[in-house]
């Protein structure tokens, strides 16, 4: 059923539900239309709206690979109305999806760079399929460096993928917490702290950011202490949207629309619009 | 040129209220509004309005629609709605067919806003020119005017002796005349009414650099975010998606939203890049001023005056480009 009304969300079904995190959850589901769902294609840094039937709809980043054979995956994060009716879901519930919406990274532009990854808490949800993607076609890409940081150590996604990310080729994942706990040995410090500790080179690097506003100013900072050229960071923005077309105006900033000019955009872009925010 | 007298013309209105749902601008308890007229009410449209309270906007975007429908109790099957009948939108002036040129730009830009698009390719527009403009419009000063037919399918212009000259501005318009009651003859077209003049000249270049001016937060500081600028707009289109849930369905609605709401762009988790009355009213501004200007190269305004009519707290846009023209030095 595929409808020529991108108002109109495809039936989709909850497989598989995960807990990530005490308040987030990976939702793995599948377009009930089994044709729709072997040719639904999305790229890395595209969203699409969840329905949460008779409560609403909030777009989410996808973090899957279309190429993968387990479902279409969300990382929900219960913080609002529409993600908490999300959360109380189980395997089996029907749900709506509308996408994909936006535009995406682009990794094929960054073939033979060095990928510097810096992503903290649900931001790396985003992040994970250009993790993947890049270590699913690792010889097309220079040295990957993760900087992955969250409030406290239950907070970090996506832990039992650590080992894959770690032990592959050219590949170092650095974690980070803002507040310890009793069983972290690793490091506490605030993301961008990390990112001046670490000193990435910015030669034949593209450095890609997402996570909570506050953070990605200050890795900014940094970014830019380092050397980092504005269209050498990329990041994708988040904002109020309704319609994911350029519609409803909401996540209008300066003269783009988040939803279809973005989410994902270089700072070279941005700082053109920062001010506007 | 063809010429209609007004007796005429309510009889070629009534032909097509046969064939045409007719919306047509009128007046109840001092309210003029557009509404559909049957084939016995055409003689309830009025025809020498300064101009309607709200504009014809509401008969493309109405201020709530209903997007599909879920029957509760089965497997979610959605049913989409249906939008619109063949319809003629008669009397509207041109600064509000301008609006509706303005909320194409960006509803009929790929992908289409279907329920719009759908409405708007089943309707014909026949406009009246403006005789008598009100005291706040400024048409002429945001690329429009009282007579201009660029966005309609048919201008009527009223003449002496209750007659109306009919120019036909797209072939759609044409079809709709086949069967009408004109003539030919020579008249003399009437001499346009003055309006105001705002000095909107060369405002997208200086929009970009007041942007930090206190000046925003000093407008916006009486502001009661009622909205009603934006309800009241021809050309405002920013909107909500919401559930309503009742005993045995689900519908999602859409209705008008206007950025000078508290939490129009809060997103989950509290933040918000407008928390301010400052800041939201300087979005309104911006958009209507640079932003849709850059995007898509004209002035989001018309000119009808409705705003300022409307606004209780008197916050006048005449004032507003005026101001910025001020601080342009």
């Amino acid at each position: 059923m595929v409808t020529a009304n991108p108002f109109i969300p495809y039936s989709a079904t909850l497989i598989k539900v995960t807990d990530l995190t005490p308040d987030i959850k990976l939702h793995n589901l599948q377009l009930n239309d089994s044709a729709l769902q072997d040719k639904f294609d999305y790229k890395p840094g595209q969203f699409a709206f969840l329905s949460a039937y008779g409560v609403g709809e909030a777009p989410f980043g996808f973090v899957s690979l279309a190429y993968q054979e387990s479902g279409i995956e969300f990382a929900v994060r219960r913080i609002g109305t529409v993600t908490r009716a999300l959360h109380e879901l189980e395997p089996g519930a029907k749900i709506g999806v509308r996408g994909p919406f936006g535009n995406h990274f682009p990794l094929e532009d960054y073939k033979g760079k060095n990928i510097l990854i810096i992503g903290g808490g649900i931001g790396m949800a985003p992040l994970r399929p250009v993790i993947n993607f890049i270590l699913d076609h690792r010889d097309d890409y220079g040295d990957l460096l993760i900087i992955n940081g969250a409030r406290t150590p239950k907070d970090l996604v996506f832990t039992n993928e650590f080992d894959t990310w770690s032990k592959a080729p050219r590949t170092r994942l650095e974690l980070t917490v803002d507040r310890s706990d009793n069983k972290w040995q690793g490091r506490v410090a605030l993301v961008p702290e990390v990112v001046k500790e670490l000193k990435p080179s910015p030669v034949n690097t593209i450095a890609i950011t997402c996570g909570p506003p506050i953070m990605i100013r200050f890795v900014l900072v940094r970014l830019k202490e380092l050397k980092f050229a504005n269209e050498q960071i990329v990041t994708t923005l988040e904002q109020k949207m309704k319609c994911g077309m350029g519609k409803c105006a909401r996540c209008n900033v300066g003269d783009k629309y988040v939803c279809q000019d973005g989410p994902v955009f270089t700072f070279d872009q941005i700082s053109k619009f920062l001010e506007q925010y | 040129m063809k010429v209609i007298t007004k007796g005429n013309l309510l009889s070629w209105l009534r032909q097509l209220s046969q064939k045409y749902t007719v919306i047509a601008p009128v007046t109840s308890a001092e309210v003029t509004l557009y509404e559909p007229v049957s084939n016995s009410e055409i003689e309830k449209i009025n025809l020498n309005f300064p101009n309607t309270d709200l504009s014809p906007k509401n008969w493309f975007f109405p201020p709530s629609e209903t997007l599909f429908t879920i029957v509760k109790n089965e497997i979610p099957k959605i049913i989409p709605a249906s939008a619109g009948h063949e319809a003629v939108l008669f009397g509207l002036h041109p600064c509000d067919a301008k609006g509706i040129a303005l909320i194409d730009k960006a509803f009929l830009a790929e992908p289409a806003d279907v329920f719009y698009k759908e409405k708007r390719d089943k309707t014909t527009l026949v406009g009246l020119a403006c005789s008598t403009p009100c005291l706040e419009c400024f048409c002429t000063s945001v690329n429009g005017g009282p007579a201009d037919p660029t966005h309609l399918d048919i201008l009527l212009t009223e003449t002496t002796e209750e007659r109306y000259i009919m120019y036909i501005v797209t072939e759609r318009g044409g079809q709709l005349l086949t069967d009408a009651p004109m003539q030919e003859a020579e008249v003399t077209s009437p001499v346009p009414p003055i309006l105001n003049i705002v000095p909107t000249e060369g405002i997208t270049e200086i929009m970009p650099r007041v942007f930090n001016d206190s000046y925003w937060d000093r407008v916006a500081d009486r502001c009661i975010h009622c909205n009603i600028c934006a309800y009241v707009c021809p050309c405002c289109y920013c909107f909500d998606i919401r559930d309503y849930v009742s005993k045995e369905k689900i519908e999602r609605v859409r209705s008008w939203e206007s950025c000078q709401s508290p939490g129009f762009s809060r997103i989950a988790g509290g933040y918000d890049p407008r928390s301010t009355k400052g800041t939201r009213l300087r979005q309104r501004w911006y958009h209507k001023l640079l932003y849709f200007p850059e995007r898509f190269g004209d002035v989001k305004c018309t000119g009808c005056g409705r705003c300022v009519r409307s606004c209780p707290v008197n916050i006048d846009i005449r004032e507003i480009i005026t101001d910025v023209q001020r601080m342009r030095a």
